[in-house]
């Protein structure tokens, strides 16, 4: 009988105890990789919508709101002098409960922008100019909508013809309704307001370059902050937040894991008492009880932990394909998120085993004898 | 234990709970706090109503409003979906007078509403309670606390007095005192049956104060509920005395060139 044989068979000695507490690990890491998974993708999911955009720099508002906040469209007029500004397009951008979804990103965008120049049909065709009263939308909003080209879309007060299905090749992009500037502006009262100036610098711009023309820009327009497109997200309030709840509320589903491993850990000693007993009289040094605990509980956080990792992606995949999430995010699964949470899961496993191998450790073999 | 330390702590706990005592608002400066935040002037609302009952019906709302404290003016549009489009209500109500309104239905038909007790749009709010400030009633009393969403709120109880013209009998709403919101509303008929009941399930920050912005609302029809999901207010918008005429139910626009 080899040490692994020994450390299996401890945890195989009570199957369903053993079973219940891999379940109550793999529901605490299935809690880390969703809700985790979830707040980065919605950072993530803009990024590479600005990315797709061509957007090197956003002017925009974050408050604690998910939308930035309105500022004066002449702002515009203020930075495309600067230097290494190449582009501008200004946009108007929500989130609006449409028709019968709970929220969509509705984004007004200023007619003939490079921002449009994404966008491309895949039926119908775009807006002729930004005088006319259609929509455009992205495939995600599309089907989200049920909507083809030809049907009409209720957007605030105005019936609106659906002119057109694009890909924007993002899922912010593809998730949008998108129209002209101010068509949006109209029919949400916000005539002459933008929120979102989405900036692209001329070649060759370094990074340093980027950083200046930001604070150039924030020095410049009081109303609004430049900041390098991706990260305006990461630095909203209402984003840290999100971070900070997923994360609490994972950690406190590790905390209840913790709580099960160290439980099922104690009663497999107390139980074991005797085994551990005989072990140590037939030359087992403690450093290798100890070890052995520490390896089971281990054992069964890696187990709980590639159980949860699971778990958790299947239940985001089902999560971002219910009608409140479609289409607004793509969740970020990324191997080292995956590797994080195994790796959590087998250090709770640890931690959880620290004191039940104190214990077994404190064991000598004349306990044995008192049963 | 040293009888000094003894008189310390209960003079300690005396002192303490006289404060705690003297800054619990009373149910009268309770009551005109949440008269006075909604009697806020005019406002537009976007919102989202989900009737659930033997079918589910979604529909976008507007409502433009006028309250102040001598007069509340409120219409209630219908913007999807498409075959109830334009469908609206007007309400309005001065003074301690009866509310009266009307309705409007495309293409050309307006009716006086007769019954205050009807539903609105068919949700499971009646048009009383759009219109009704029952923390402006005469009588108002505090009638407890309770925990609502592990919130500890005030129970308020208001009462309407000779002069209110209310179908309640009484109302008790449980309030969040750190926040001033209503997170439930009670609303029972002069026997004490709870007629309505409506629930706030979601509070946001507007303009600096927390509002209640998601309501689930329960009334006597059984497996009936109604949902409303505020997306959008704006404050401060400019109407004029024709967009409370039962002619302006016609016109769907909303206010123009107002801040956000």
């Amino acid at each position: 009988m080899t040490f692994f044989t020994v450390i299996t068979r401890g945890l195989t000695r009570r199957p369903v105890r053993t079973g219940l507490t891999i379940v109550g690990i793999a529901i605490g890491i299935a809690a880390v990789v969703a809700l985790v998974g979830i707040s980065r993708g919605f950072e993530t999911s803009w990024a590479t919508g600005m990315k797709t955009r061509g957007t090197d720099l956003v002017v925009s508002n974050m408050g604690s709101a998910l939308t930035p906040k309105p500022y004066p469209a002449t702002v515009v007029d203020r930075i495309t002098p600067l230097p290494h500004v190449a582009e501008t397009c200004a946009l108007l951008a929500d989130l609006m409960s449409v028709e019968t979804t709970d929220m969509m990103i509705v984004s007004g965008r200023q007619w003939g922008g490079f921002t449009w120049k994404n966008l491309h049909i895949i039926a119908g065709r775009m807006p002729h100019d930004a005088a006319e009263r259609a929509v455009v939308l992205g495939q995600t909003a599309a089907e989200v909508l049920k909507k083809k080209v030809g049907d009409t879309l209720q957007l605030e007060t105005e019936e609106l013809p659906v002119v057109g299905i694009v890909d924007g090749g993002a899922i912010v992009e593809n998730g949008s309704v998108i129209l002209s500037l101010p068509l949006l502006q109209e029919l949400t009262g916000n005539e002459g307001k933008i929120n979102v100036i989405d900036l692209r610098v001329t070649p060759g711009t370094t990074k340093e370059e980027l950083r200046q023309l930001c604070d150039q820009i924030s020095a410049l327009v009081p109303e609004a902050r430049a900041v390098i497109a991706g990260e305006h997200v990461r630095d909203s309030q209402a984003y840290k937040i999100i971070r900070a709840m997923s994360w609490g509320t994972s950690l406190l589903a590790v905390l209840v894991g913790v709580l099960g491993v160290m439980n099922t850990m104690l009663m497999t000693v107390f139980e074991r008492t005797q085994e551990i007993c005989v072990l140590l009289a037939i030359g087992w040094k403690r450093s290798r009880i100890v070890r052995m605990i520490l390896l089971e509980s281990a054992m069964l956080g890696l187990i709980g932990g590639i159980g949860g990792v699971l778990i958790g992606i299947v239940g985001v995949k089902i999560l971002v394909q219910t009608p409140a999430i479609r289409g607004l995010l793509e969740p970020d699964l990324n191997p080292q998120l995956l590797l994080s949470a195994v790796g959590i899961a087998v250090v709770v496993g640890v931690f959880s085993g620290l004191y039940p191998a104190w214990r077994s450790s404190r064991l000598t073999p004349s306990h044995a004898l008192h049963g | 234990m040293n009888p000094i330390r003894l008189i310390f702590i209960i003079t300690m706990a005396l002192t303490f709970t006289t404060h705690a005592a003297d800054s619990a608002p009373s149910a009268d400066e309770l009551a005109a706090r949440l008269s006075a935040l909604q009697q806020n002037g005019a406002s537009y609302v976007r919102l989202k109503m989900e009737i659930k009952g033997a079918a589910k019906e979604t529909l976008q709302l507007q409502i433009k409003q006028r309250r102040t404290k001598g007069a509340t003016e409120v219409v209630y549009q219908v913007l999807f979906p498409k075959e109830r489009k334009g469908e609206s209500v007007l309400l309005r109500k001065i003074g301690n007078r009866a509310a009266t309104g009307s309705t409007f239905t495309p293409p050309n038909t307006v009716r006086t509403i007769e019954n205050l007790k009807e539903p609105l749009l068919g949700s499971d709010l009646s048009f009383e309670d759009v219109v009704e400030n029952f923390f402006a009633w005469e009588r108002q009393g505090i009638a407890g606390a309770e925990d609502v969403d592990g919130v500890r709120c005030q129970i308020l109880e208001s009462k309407p007095g000779k002069s209110d013209r209310s179908s309640y009998g009484s109302v008790r709403t449980w309030i969040d005192p750190r926040r001033v919101v209503p997170l439930r509303v009670e609303k029972y008929s002069a026997s004490g049956q709870v007629l309505r009941r409506i629930d706030t399930t979601r509070v946001v920050a507007d303009a600096g104060h927390p509002i209640p912005a998601n309501l689930v609302v329960h009334g006597l029809r059984p497996d009936s509920s109604t949902e409303l999901d505020g997306s959008r207010v704006r404050h401060d918008v400019t109407y004029t005395d024709h967009d409370f005429t039962v002619e302006a139910l016609k016109d769907l626009a909303g206010p123009r060139g107002s801040p956000e």
